[in-house]
């Protein structure tokens, strides 16, 4: 196995890595906002939204995450009259099926993170004179952020392994360029370097957030 | 008129009867120590002054201005005026753990009030020396011990300048050993021109510290009057049993 080899297999990854890498960072940045949206929505007084939101998550959580990106890469525009207007590009379609699922997940992360936070909080925050948009920006969520936050870093990290599902609807990345390999050259070598690869993706990830556990630890 | 009163005032909780008919008044600078037994309504009357807690019935009124007129309750802004001139100490603390000391005490100061940095900067830094924790400012509340704690919690309330200042049972969440130093600020408040409704188990407090005190049990004010009269004199069986005196 030479150099030349090496070089020539990871060039084809290291671009589709490339891939990987932009559909996590879109995922991360628009899951966690929508997730938060949605947390408040099932915390709603107005219960319609409240159950129509449960529903939202029941149903992205109780799927397979693989069906959903199908659902919408191809099943959308089978759909009579509209559909034609559904055939998106396969990555915007598919990083929409992944920020809804996230999101689900997130909004589930985040509830548990509020549920964890002390009644006396809100209090203390009520009797100093906070309104309830003060008292939750800048007492309930930086701490419910802290809270989760190792949670959260576990779902991203499944994240980075999740893209690989882009796979099964066509949109080439890391692994689509180690498998073409595999299958042209009928040697296992490219998925040992597409782990590699992956592996260090989700150290990368997993120090980010434990640098943000270090900063958030406040003691 | 008194500076507070409180006129008949209910609250239950499901069938439970936390407050029956509560009527009391306290004058400007005066310091009220509340005891009684767990459960007689203490925390709940504290809490409903405040509006932490919705009455069912009676009266609230606060320098001249009703919270709640013969159960029903004002409109928003005005409850927020006048809740505005009182301040909270809890049994808990509750102070935010992600911020520091100094951060807990500038925090409302400046986005509530919206005063200026320097003043409030200047006010915070004087409030924890008088409590004594000048050199924990930019210790993060997790740090810091019960007692501490506490003082800071005094502190940050003091922030805010209330009128009033409602310490619900301050010392019953610390060691003994731990008591004696946030007593000894609550002291110092007392000798300033600040009202103080004080709900504790720490009869020598009342006893030295208070200019009345009011005894309460199941949800009722069985006697009220000086210090002397309420530990040396006690009219009512209640309060005698309660305090041990036969």
């Amino acid at each position: 196995m030479s150099f030349d080899y090496i070089n020539l297999i990871l060039r084809p990854m290291l671009e589709g890595a490339k891939v990987t890498v932009l559909l996590f960072f879109i995922v991360i940045v628009f899951s966690i906002p929508l997730g938060f949206i949605l947390t408040l929505a099932v915390r709603s007084r107005f219960k319609p939204l409240s159950l129509l939101v449960r529903g939202y998550i029941y149903v992205m959580r109780g799927t397979p995450l693989l069906l959903q990106l199908l659902f919408i890469v191809f099943g959308l525009p089978l759909i009579p009259v509209i559909g034609d207007y559904l055939v998106l590009d396969r990555f915007f379609a598919a990083c929409i099926g992944f920020v809804l699922n996230y999101a689900a997940y997130f909004a589930e992360i985040f509830r548990g993170g509020l549920l964890a936070i002390d009644r006396g909080q809100y209090e203390a925050a009520q009797v100093l004179g906070l309104n309830k948009f003060q008292t939750m920006t800048r007492i309930i969520i930086p701490q419910m952020f802290r809270v989760t936050l190792p949670t959260v870093t576990n779902e991203a990290v499944t994240l980075v392994k999740d893209t690989a599902l882009l796979y099964a609807v066509a949109v080439p990345e890391l692994l689509h360029y180690a498998q073409t390999a595999v299958n042209r050259d009928f040697t296992i070598v490219p998925f040992f370097f597409a782990g590699l690869i992956y592996l260090v993706i989700t150290l990368i990830v997993t120090m980010f957030f434990r640098k943000l556990e270090q900063k958030y630890h406040y003691e | 008129m008194a500076f507070i009163e409180v006129h008949s005032l209910k609250k239950s909780f499901g069938n439970l009867e936390v407050l029956k008919n509560i009527n009391f008044q306290v004058d400007k600078n005066e310091v009220v120590a509340i005891i009684g037994p767990s459960g007689s309504g203490k925390s709940t009357l504290l809490r409903t002054m405040i509006n932490l807690e919705t009455a069912d019935g009676g009266s609230v009124c606060v320098d001249g201005e009703y919270l709640l007129k013969d159960g029903v309750y004002e409109k928003g802004p005005v409850i927020k005026n006048i809740t505005a001139k009182m301040g909270m100490v809890f049994q808990h603390f509750h102070l935010f753990p992600h911020l520091t000391v100094k951060q807990n005490l500038e925090l409302a100061p400046r986005i509530v009030k919206k005063e200026e940095r320097n003043a409030v900067e200047k006010r915070s830094a004087e409030l924890l020396a008088k409590v004594g924790l000048a050199d924990k400012a930019d210790a993060y509340p997790g740090n810091l011990s019960g007692g501490q704690k506490q003082r800071v919690a005094i502190a940050r309330s003091l922030m805010m300048n209330p009128e009033i200042l409602l310490f619900d049972e301050p010392t019953s969440a610390l060691d003994p050993e731990l008591t004696g130093e946030v007593l000894k600020v609550m002291k110092k408040l007392a000798h300033e021109s600040i009202t103080m409704i004080v709900v504790t188990h720490e009869m020598d407090f009342a006893r030295d510290v208070a200019d009345r005190v009011i005894f309460m049990d199941k949800g009722e004010i069985v006697e009220t009057g000086t210090p002397e009269q309420i530990f040396n004199n006690p009219q009512h069986e209640r309060t005698r049993a309660f305090l041990n005196i036969r």
